[in-house]
């Protein structure tokens, strides 16, 4: 066929054209045979084409889907959601204030020992002389009279 | 689909529910082959659970679903994964695709019937697979022109010639049946 308008039938039928178009078709159906038998076999085509039956997947395929998609890693949002869900936020919240009053109380406790460790090292470093004077198990206050001891004891103090 | 991209199983189930037979349908004029087609709407229907971040509200959401569903099938198919099934002509041994279910009152209409779906699907095998995509968004799931042209990534001027195509292609295959099956030689054999 050499009709340019017979690419145009389907268009035509499926009402794809615009009004302009349509017109134009229909002016060349009512000269060109051809064109006509064409047309009418794409019609009746079409009609038998609706008519046929549609397959229909089974019912086991949604229960496949939908657990192949619970069983994927969930995405950013969603997980991020369930983070900052409030059955886990009170928690966290109260583990969050809990572990800085521990912190707070540990630090102290911390710089407390850092003192008397700094109060044992000079215990230390004064051993000798601490041996010497049997003094030993005197606190590091007493180290500056334990220091000065013959001094003293030369003044005639006790 | 929003509540799909934020990860809403539910919202998803809903989508499936609603969308699942159009998807399977296209995918059977695919393929050919029922277990296929359900293969390949089910990873069709993971794909778009697992990308619903890409979708735009700004396209129709059946246009992004059958892009997806196009796309996946002619990577699949081009992959050798799927073969389309050779559907056996009028007159040949074998299993045809879905039938429909035969009318006790009527056995040459359920007969014809079956013949015209086997005319059909031999006729869709022999299509180009942009034809054949577009010939069963058209055909069977009745989508505008424009839509297809947006699904394949083509203008419209090229969906109405594959349509055009594909339409005469399948109506000569349908035709040539209709005459072998109404001569008078086949009535009698």
């Amino acid at each position: 066929m050499s009709c340019t308008v017979e690419d145009e039938l389907t268009a035509y039928l499926d009402g794809e054209l615009s009004a302009v178009e349509a017109a134009r078709v229909r002016t060349h159906l009512a000269s060109c045979a051809d064109c006509r038998a064409t047309e009418a076999l794409l019609r009746r085509t079409v009609t038998e084409l609706a008519a046929l039956p549609a397959f229909e997947p089974s019912v086991t395929l949604r229960r496949r889907v939908l657990a192949e998609v619970e069983a994927l890693p969930r995405p950013w949002p969603e997980r991020l959601r369930e983070w900052f869900r409030p059955a886990l936020l009170a928690p966290a919240g109260v583990a969050v204030a809990t572990a800085v009053v521990v912190a707070v109380v540990a630090g102290k406790h911390v710089m407390a020992d850092r003192a008397e460790q700094r109060t044992e090292l000079a215990v230390a470093e004064h051993y000798e002389l601490l041996s010497d004077y049997e003094v030993v198990g005197l606190s590091g206050d007493d180290l500056d009279v334990v220091e000065h001891l013959d001094e003293l004891q030369k003044e005639g103090r006790p | 689909m929003l509540r799909v991209a934020a990860g809403d199983t539910a919202a998803f189930a809903a989508l499936y529910d609603r969308h699942h037979r159009s998807v399977a349908r296209f995918a059977h004029r695919f393929v050919q082959d029922a277990g296929k087609a359900e293969e390949l709407t089910q990873d069709i229907f993971v794909k778009l659970f697992r990308h619903a971040g890409r979708y735009r509200a700004t396209a129709k959401f059946k246009t992004f679903l059958f892009r997806v569903a196009a796309n996946h099938c002619l990577n699949e198919v081009r992959r050798g994964e799927y073969r389309v099934t050779h559907v056996p002509e009028h007159g040949e041994e074998g299993q045809p695709v879905e039938v429909p279910a035969p009318e006790a009152h009527a056995p040459d209409r359920a007969v014809e019937g079956r013949e015209l779906e086997a005319t059909v699907a031999a006729a869709l095998e022999r299509l180009s697979e942009r034809e054949r995509t577009a010939f069963a968004l058209c055909r069977f799931e009745g989508m505008a022109y424009r839509d297809i042209a947006e699904v394949l990534s083509a203008s419209e001027s090229a969906v109405k010639s594959l349509i055009h195509r594909a339409t005469l292609s399948v109506a000569r295959a349908v035709e040539a049946w209709q005459a072998g099956a109404r001569s008078p030689a086949r009535s009698e054999a």
